[in-house]
């Protein structure tokens, strides 16, 4: 993120004193410094994936969502950061190849606008779980006594962002009143007034739409300071699809296969000097050229995949039967610091409540039978670790 | 073989170095050079890959006046202004241009660094027909170069060395002073030697064979990979020193029925024990297997 | 600049070796902290450095310079440091606003098959108008304020991703090797980016980062190859660099390699012995 920090640039630099220029950050609804580097972050609108990427998406970086094969689950993480954006009051640009963003638009998320209220019991039982566990005070070997509690959903201790409500959509007004773009790429095939750069291929329009709206809303540096800033957020569905007019997906050596890494570098450029933050959504299990992956990777700045169990043998392993998919955090920002805060996990699971969409440290369920014995949960986990059926059958007594 | 080759009895021919980015061959090149200043050779170093500063690092004084060195190291492609060789001269007509200025009747040993340079922006076909061209004769009786042979796709790498009479692949050895070649060499009868040996390169630029060359199967064709010794990283210790193989030798195993016990068991001395044993009508004894764990 | 890693390499901002071409390379690790290292090193020994950013903004190294006790905008402003942030200045060119000729250094991105000559002569045009002539050891008086060129790169694998061949980046810092190390006596440090294992037995045709790391470790005289534990992650040990210098040098053999596990903290890093982290003992 270039532009706020170039604008406190010599005071920032100058002192270790920072209360001045938080307050000046702050000035933007809907997001806040962060506590490790004093970045301007905002919400995705996952408390718990906020949580996992260092409190929030840093202004002026890209996070890159590596779909699940039926693009469902990354596809509700878009919505959430969209339908976030909208009840900061932020600017929203939304492109599409497949459905057109106002329909996307349409589905978002009913957000639960009282939730002050209705959620704080449930975090204070979470945070609260010290003493209530000494009052009812179980017998334990002393030394697990002064253990910390294992707290398996991920949240920070304080509130940032909405929680929402995803079998509800949101409501007209509230989704009215937020400024959206879209971005249909077959409405923007027809004209063909600019020119279309080679290198760039059907990316080309849409960057320089991007460009556009950054330019026209002050959400570069060169703004007039008078003006009351605002982020823009920006949701781009299913790059490098066939349905974007790449290759990638389909060819293991693909003729434009600098296309959608050129359009990232570009847009990173973009990004940093200026008050945007982006989503991407990738199919990156249909893209068979890894080097390809590891390129469009490292350009983004956040990256992480969604492994969903749907489909997959995954699905009736009881280890995982409390969640509907694995999530690998790919890569961390590293920006404006040397040290990048890294997940103090690396075992995380997702799963979809009946509203709510949480990640979670991945753990063994309680083990509540008397039958089941640590050798067959032993040999459970090796079955899923080889992720294969012949796993078990393997690990019957040898015959002699 | 790496001696013979470095000191040019076996005659002339294309001899290619394959080196790594584990083992750089570039020091055994130097070698080849210095050995064949030493016999008053007349060498050309066409670098690419080598700047003159290096090479007064490496050769001594009296070695390089005697050297024509020709500059492809600084603009290879001719993006500055006037180019001292580039790498589209690689023809043969350039290069006998480059070699003739010597008239005398000594034998011209001509030095490139590297192949993989050339081999980047000439088609493969081309640098094949110059270096057959330069096999063949005429001024040049030997031709000399590096070929860096994991940049470049196996197959380019093996028409290369299919002109090649000899080709050496070096790697490193398991001491840090220490590389390994691997030889292979093709005699004009159509005869191929291999070798395998263990070098290392002292300070003045002179070669050291460090073991006694193994020599694998002469014969047409057939260059297999030598067989991996199973017995070279091994934890334990399966070769016994003189010493301790006649240690080994003087004991006397359990089961060897020597003099002495034999003796010792014919005559039994005074006070040794005896067990005395009569069964008896209440003795148990049944000729089933009620445990059923018996294989009768 | 960190303290230990100049002890590793037997380097100072007083007393550096010159012609080095250093590459530095990663696989499943970030060697990033390594170009912030050099750049500040570079920086305080008075070299005039020519930096091509190609990965990051400005800002982002400022800011890191600025935890390591270096002002990027001073050292800007007096003329020592000399940045192109690539990635501010591609977009117009993507976007095909401008065709002046002042930006002939990005030709490559209006098409990659032109090669990188444009970015070579903005390089030679920026290392050797400083008149720091290189030539002896500061006796002439032709030498300008600024000690011996240095050109750092970061990364040179985003101009892989940018369409631009293997050849090409190769040609490229040859040609950049043959003006700032071999004819002005200065220095040269490159990042490259590896994805995933090695794929050693693959042919050896593959146009990536694989093949750009083996063509510039045949170049370079030192690796710093940064990759991540064999073990897995690990909080307290980030992972582990291995040293190999491949030019003779006095007192060392050839092909001496090292290897040191490190930890990245918030103002420089730390390099121990494997197995000695502050963690495990």
């Amino acid at each position: 993120m270039a532009a706020p920090m170039k604008s406190m640039g010599s005071s920032f630099n100058a002192t270790s004193f920072q209360k001045k220029t938080r307050s000046k950050l702050i000035s933007i609804p809907g997001t806040r410094p962060s506590v490790q580097n004093g970045q301007l972050i905002v919400s995705t609108g996952v408390t718990s994936l906020d949580y996992l990427i260092g409190g929030g998406l840093a202004v002026g970086t890209v996070l890159l969502i590596e779909e699940d094969r039926y693009n469902s689950y990354s596809h509700m993480v878009l919505k959430y950061f969209m339908a976030e954006g909208v009840l900061c009051g932020h600017e929203l640009f939304l492109a599409s190849a497949q459905d057109h963003p106002d329909d996307i638009l349409m589905e978002l998320p009913a957000p639960i606008l009282d939730d002050i209220a209705s959620h704080s019991p449930l975090e204070g039982r979470m945070q609260f779980a010290g003493p209530h566990a000494s009052q009812d005070a179980m017998k334990i070997a002393w030394r697990y006594q002064n253990l910390p509690k294992v707290q398996t959903a991920l949240a920070s201790s304080s509130r940032f962002g909405h929680y929402y409500d995803v079998s509800k959509k949101m409501e007209p007004e509230i989704r009215q009143a937020a400024n959206c773009h879209a971005f249909y790429l077959p409405e923007h095939s027809m004209e063909s007034s600019a020119p279309r750069s080679p290198l760039l291929g059907s990316y080309s329009a849409l960057l320089r739409s991007i460009q556009e709206v950054i330019r026209k809303g002050g959400f570069n540096g060169a703004a007039p300071p008078s003006k009351s800033r605002n982020v823009l957020r920006i949701g781009l569905q299913s790059l490098g699809s066939t349905l974007w007019g790449d290759d990638l997906c389909c060819r293991d050596n693909p003729a434009h296969g600098h296309a959608l890494t050129t359009f990232l570098y570009g847009l990173r450029g973009l990004l940093r000097s200026s008050l945007s933050v982006a989503v991407l959504t990738i199919p990156s299990h249909l893209i068979q050229n890894r080097a390809v992956m590891g390129n469009i990777t490292r350009l983004c700045d956040n990256a992480i995949a969604l492994e969903s169990f749907k489909g997959s043998d995954r699905e009736t392993n009881p280890l995982y039967k409390d969640y509907h998919g694995l999530l690998h955090v790919r890569q961390v920002p590293r920006l404006n610091c040397l040290l990048t805060e890294l997940p103090d996990h690396k075992d995380l699971a997702f799963k979809l409540k009946r509203k709510q969409f949480t990640i979670e440290r991945l753990h063994l369920p309680p083990d509540l039978s008397e039958t089941v014995s640590r050798v067959s949960r032993g040999e459970l986990a090796g079955a899923a670790a080889m992720g294969t059926t012949c796993g078990s059958s393997g690990n019957k007594h040898l015959d002699f | 073989m790496l001696v013979e080759l470095i000191q040019g009895t076996e005659g002339g021919g294309l001899i290619i170095i394959q080196d790594s980015i584990n083992y750089s061959g570039r020091t055994l090149l130097m070698s080849f050079i210095k050995a064949a200043l030493k016999r008053d050779e007349v060498v050309h170093l066409l670098a690419f890959e080598l700047h003159e500063a290096e090479l007064k690092h490496e050769l001594d004084h009296s070695c390089l006046q005697r050297l024509t060195f020709h500059n492809a190291f600084h603009d290879p492609l001719g993006w500055n202004e006037n180019p001292p060789f580039t790498v589209h001269q690689f023809i043969t007509t350039e290069l006998d241009s480059l070699l003739t200025p010597n008239q005398h009747s000594k034998p011209v040993t001509l030095v490139i660094d590297s192949f993989s340079f050339i081999l980047r922006h000439l088609s493969p076909s081309a640098v094949c027909k110059t270096l057959q061209q330069l096999k063949k004769g005429g001024a040049v009786k030997t031709t000399l170069g590096l070929l860096h042979s994991d940049m470049h796709h196996r197959n380019m790498v093996g028409s290369i060395c299919h002109l090649a009479t000899s080709v050496l692949t070096v790697a490193p050895g398991h001491q840090c002073h220490e590389a390994v070649a691997k030889t292979i060499r093709r005699a004009k009868s159509g005869k191929i030697s291999q070798a395998e040996e263990r070098f290392s390169i002292s300070d003045d630029m002179s070669v050291k064979v460090l073991s006694k060359p193994i020599q694998v199967g002469a014969g047409q064709g057939d260059a297999g990979d030598a067989e991996v010794d199973p017995t070279a990283n091994l934890t334990f210790n399966l070769r016994l020193s003189d010493q301790e193989r006649k240690a080994k030798e003087k004991l006397a195993l359990p089961f060897v029925f020597s003099k002495e016990k034999k003796s010792a068991l014919l005559h039994p001395g005074p006070g040794s024990g005896r067990i005395l044993y009569e069964p008896d009508a209440n003795d148990d004894y049944d000729q089933e297997d009620p445990d059923d764990d018996l294989d009768i | 600049m960190f303290a230990e890693l100049n002890a590793i390499l037997n380097t100072s901002p007083d007393h550096f070796k010159q012609e080095e071409l250093i590459l530095v390379s990663d696989r499943r690790a970030d060697a990033s902290f390594l170009v912030h290292h050099f750049l500040s090193f570079y920086l305080r020994a008075g070299c005039k450095v020519c930096f091509l950013g190609l990965a990051q903004s400005f800002s982002h190294y400022s800011a890191v310079s600025q935890r390591l006790g270096v002002s990027l905008t001073q050292a800007k402003e007096k003329g020592q440091l000399l940045f192109l942030e690539v990635l501010k200045e591609s977009l117009d060119v993507l976007l095909q606003k401008t065709s002046n000729t002042e930006s002939q250094a990005l030709d490559f991105l209006r098409d990659p098959a032109v090669g990188l000559r444009g970015l070579y002569d903005f390089v030679r045009a920026s290392v050797s108008d400083s008149g720091a002539g290189g030539e002896g050891d500061g006796g002439g008086g032709t030498v300008g304020r600024w000690g011996p060129p240095v050109l750092l790169v970061d990364d040179l694998t985003v101009l892989l991703s940018l369409g631009v061949s293997v050849g090409s980046v190769l040609d490229f810092s040859h040609y950049c090797f043959v003006t700032v190390c071999s004819q002005l006596k200065g220095n040269m440090v490159t990042l490259v980016r590896c994805e995933g294992e090695e794929d050693e037995d693959e042919d050896g045709d593959e146009e990536g980062s694989e093949r750009l790391l083996k063509g510039l470790t045949h170049q370079c005289s030192l690796t710093l190859h940064v990759q991540g534990l064999p073990t897995g992650f690990c909080r307290d040990i980030h992972g582990q660099v291995e040293v190999c210098w491949r030019k003779t040098q006095k007192d060392k053999p050839l092909n001496q390699r090292k290897l040191f596990q490190y930890k990245v903290h918030d103002k420089g890093a730390s390099f121990f012995a494997r197995g000695t982290s502050s963690a495990v003992l």
